[in-house]
């Protein structure tokens, strides 16, 4: 009897993968005579970094679709060959051998700061360029990741710039109190101690750190530390989840701090997850908003148009997978003939103030140096939509 | 096929392997490992070698869980003890590999066994939470240590090095592995016919009853954390070298309940159990993921659906195996092997 309700189970599951199956409708690709080139993609879709990841994914999955129907890289179609991997490192490293030693994809787009970090061993020794989501200090240094690309700014010069900003903009005659709000993971964390030394520069008075989880629901007990500590600036590292906690909870608690977020903690979602408390809230913004008045909005236009869609389907997230895809697949092109890593690297090293047509900061990769860009604009949060304070600007 | 075996003395009786068939069978399936890097491409032998850490690691998981009954939530932060101290000792200190190799293993058991004290008073779900409250220290400690191990930054690790070569690549790597695997299982499988394996299962099946038989409660319970976490760091620094960088991001609690899963689906109280485990809870996203590749091919939107639909598979398949198979994989390979050896006349 048993063994008959657990394979009842079993038929039940298979029913529903065959149900699934039947939905699949395979469409014919058309007749290509150029080889097609399959770039690698390391992406959180369903775990904790997941509210930002799956836009970034669909963004950069949307590029390649975009380019394909163009007629692809000079005419060799495109693939992003994505993996799911659900911030896990041990899942990131067995989706990294699958991708590089199975599929053999000459370079991967990745995500998270633990994961790239923790895969930059690999990458160098098998030399494949990778152009990750994050935009950890550590991964610019080009000793220890020589196939490592920095779009943005990093994390480090985000802060810096938003420091700067905060300072020349002071009016008091006091020092201003400065408070770091981060989660303890290395993506939270790796702006810290530089930053921290460029804001004793600058003459702030740093009065101690608040550390959140990335997934937490409260933060009354940081935010009464802000209150009592009388913070006058924090800046916030995280993403969507943590910097809506944050402005809820400061709001709650009458907590007068500017708050200023790095990217991943700045778009569309904190604005509509935190509602009323996060007017006033400032952020660094390295790349557009969609439906900006930049002529790269074009072919996003043009991409949503043959979906169906429209810009307020898609958010920030969307526009910096795309402009991510969109600097790998140049690099490719650059590289001609010679789609391996070390040539995709030389394509991407060759990329001199490469434009993106107003999605971001114009990219200048080296063979010295591959921090992509030291430029972001300033954003707040006004009566609910986010306004530019600042054009690209830079802390030096 | 066992027909005629017959043990004439305690020795044989024994044994491990009974007859040859058995021994042949163990040799066809080592010459197959050592063979298996030149057969396949190197994704494949990546894929064994992770396997190869979960089966130390669900070894070590369950000669505590399933041998001795003592339930431990904390097993991904011993990992974390033995994978750190020996990152350590080769990356900070610049020891030899093969010194902080075993010198992790017995970091981890000195701290595995400090945090089985309690165990002596607790039972059950109270020895979970205080096992829990390990898991939480290690990995304050580890985040909020930086001088030691450079908090949540990670640190970057060499790769061993035996004679002049550098083991730094999948392959070389794999034999490594297979090597500590094979010694895991083997002493894994004597243990149990020593006096303190009996004594472990004594303490599992009845500790009043086993203290009375003049089994010392207290050494044996710590010992079986100790040798639990020892397997638990071996386990952590194999990971940690191979992959060359660790942080506390990768010894979380999500690590020790995957190896709890582990030995529940395996088998509790197996020793082939755990192998079988470890290779179905490693194996069971990619094929999730190929499954969902196979068939959302055309649509986004399934692919995303099924990948976020693993968690529920994970925990609808403990609560099957809960249910319908509580003594785990091992339990109905052994069942398969039954039905065969007299089939096709089963009475």
């Amino acid at each position: 009897m048993k063994k008959r309700g657990f394979a009842a189970v079993i038929c039940l599951l298979l029913a529903v993968a065959l149900l699934a199956s039947g939905c699949g409708g395979g469409s014919a690709p058309p007749a290509e005579t150029k080889k097609e080139i399959v770039i690698g993609g390391i992406i959180d879709l369903t775990g904790p970094t997941g509210d930002v990841g799956s836009p970034y994914h669909d963004g950069a999955k949307a590029y390649f679709e975009y380019l394909n129907s163009k007629g692809g890289l000079d005419g060799h179609p495109v693939r992003l060959d994505a993996i799911d991997y659900a911030y896990e490192i041990k899942r990131a490293q067995e989706a990294y051998n699958r991708l590089v030693k199975s599929t053999g994809v000459p370079a991967i787009l990745g995500w998270g700061t633990g994961d790239t970090e923790a895969l930059k061993s690999f990458v160098a020794k098998d030399e494949i360029p990778y152009l990750s989501g994050s935009y950890s200090e550590h991964l610019t240094d080009i000793q220890a990741c020589p196939y490592n690309f920095v779009l943005a700014a990093s994390y480090t010069d985000q802060a810096r710039i938003a420091l700067k900003w905060a300072k020349d903009n002071w009016r008091e005659a006091r020092a201003p109190k400065l408070s770091f709000v981060y989660n303890n993971t290395p993506f939270g964390t790796s702006h810290l101690e530089d930053a921290k030394a460029f804001a004793q520069e600058l003459g702030f008075e740093l009065v101690g750190d608040e550390v959140l989880d990335l997934k937490t629901l409260d933060a009354t007990t940081q935010m009464l530390n802000l209150k009592n500590k009388g913070a006058d600036f924090a800046i916030i590292q995280g993403t969507s989840n943590l910097a809506a906690t944050v402005l809820k909870d400061a709001r709650k608690l009458g907590v007068e701090t500017q708050f200023i977020g790095l990217n991943w903690a700045f778009n569309e979602k904190v604005v509509s997850l935190a509602g009323a408390a996060a007017n006033g809230y400032i952020g660094v913004v390295p790349f557009a908003f969609p439906g900006e008045d930049v002529p790269g909005m074009a072919d996003i236009k043009a991409y949503l148009d043959s979906k169906g869609k429209e810009f307020k389907d898609v958010n920030q997230n969307f526009v910096q997978g795309w402009m991510s895809a969109m600097v790998m697949l140049e690099g490719v092109r650059l590289a001609g003939d010679d789609i391996t890593g070390p040539g995709i690297r030389r394509g991407l090293e060759s990329l001199n103030g490469f434009d993106p047509a107003g999605l971001g900061a114009p990219v200048t990769f080296t063979s010295e140096s591959h921090r992509g860009s030291v430029h972001v604009r300033l954003a707040q949060v006004q009566d609910g939509g986010i306004v530019y304070l600042t054009d690209w600007i830079t802390y030096k | 096929m066992d027909c005629g075996v017959f043990t004439t003395n305690y020795r044989e009786d024994m044994a491990i392997l009974h007859h040859p068939g058995a021994k042949l069978k163990v040799l066809v399936v080592v010459a197959f490992f050592l063979a298996l890097p030149f057969m396949v491409n190197a994704y494949y032998v990546s894929v064994v070698n992770l396997i190869g850490i979960a089966i130390i690691g669900a070894i070590g998981l369950n000669i505590l869980v399933g041998f001795t009954g003592q339930i431990s939530i904390g097993h991904g932060a011993f990992m974390g003890v033995g994978a750190y101290a020996a990152g350590i000792m080769t990356a900070t200190l610049g020891w030899s590999f093969w010194i902080a190799l075993p010198a992790g293993g017995l970091a981890a058991a000195l701290i595995g066994g400090l945090f089985g004290i309690p165990s002596l008073r607790l039972k059950g779900l109270y020895l979970a939470i205080a096992t829990l409250a390990a898991q939480v220290i290690i990995e304050f400690g580890i985040i909020h240590w930086p001088a030691l191990t450079r908090g949540p930054a990670g640190m970057v690790l060499p790769a061993p090095t035996i004679g002049g070569l550098v083991l730094n690549n999948d392959t070389t790597f794999y034999y490594l592995i297979l090597a500590i695997t094979i010694g895991a299982v083997v002493f894994a499988l004597n243990l149990f016919r020593t006096r303190t394996g009996r004594a472990f299962m004594a303490v599992r099946d009845r500790d009043l009853a086993a203290s009375v038989m003049g089994i010392n409660l207290f050494k044996y319970k710590v010992t079986a954390f100790a040798v639990s976490s020892f397997y638990a760091g071996i386990a952590g620094a194999l990971w940690g070298h191979y992959l060359g960088v660790i942080s506390p991001e990768y010894f979380t609690i999500k690590v020790s309940i995957l190896y709890l899963a582990m030995i529940i689906i395996g088998g509790l109280g197996s020793v082939m159990g755990a192998i079988y485990g470890a290779c179905f809870m490693t194996l069971l996203p990619i094929l999730l993921r190929e499954t969902a590749d196979f068939f959302g091919g055309g649509f986004a939107g399934l692919t995303h659906i099924m990948l976020a639909m693993q968690e529920a598979v994970f925990g609808l398949l403990i609560i099957l195996f809960l249910i319908f198979e509580p003594e785990g994989l091992a339990k109905m390979w052994h069942k398969v092997k039954e039905y065969f050896k007299l089939w096709p006349f089963s009475y």
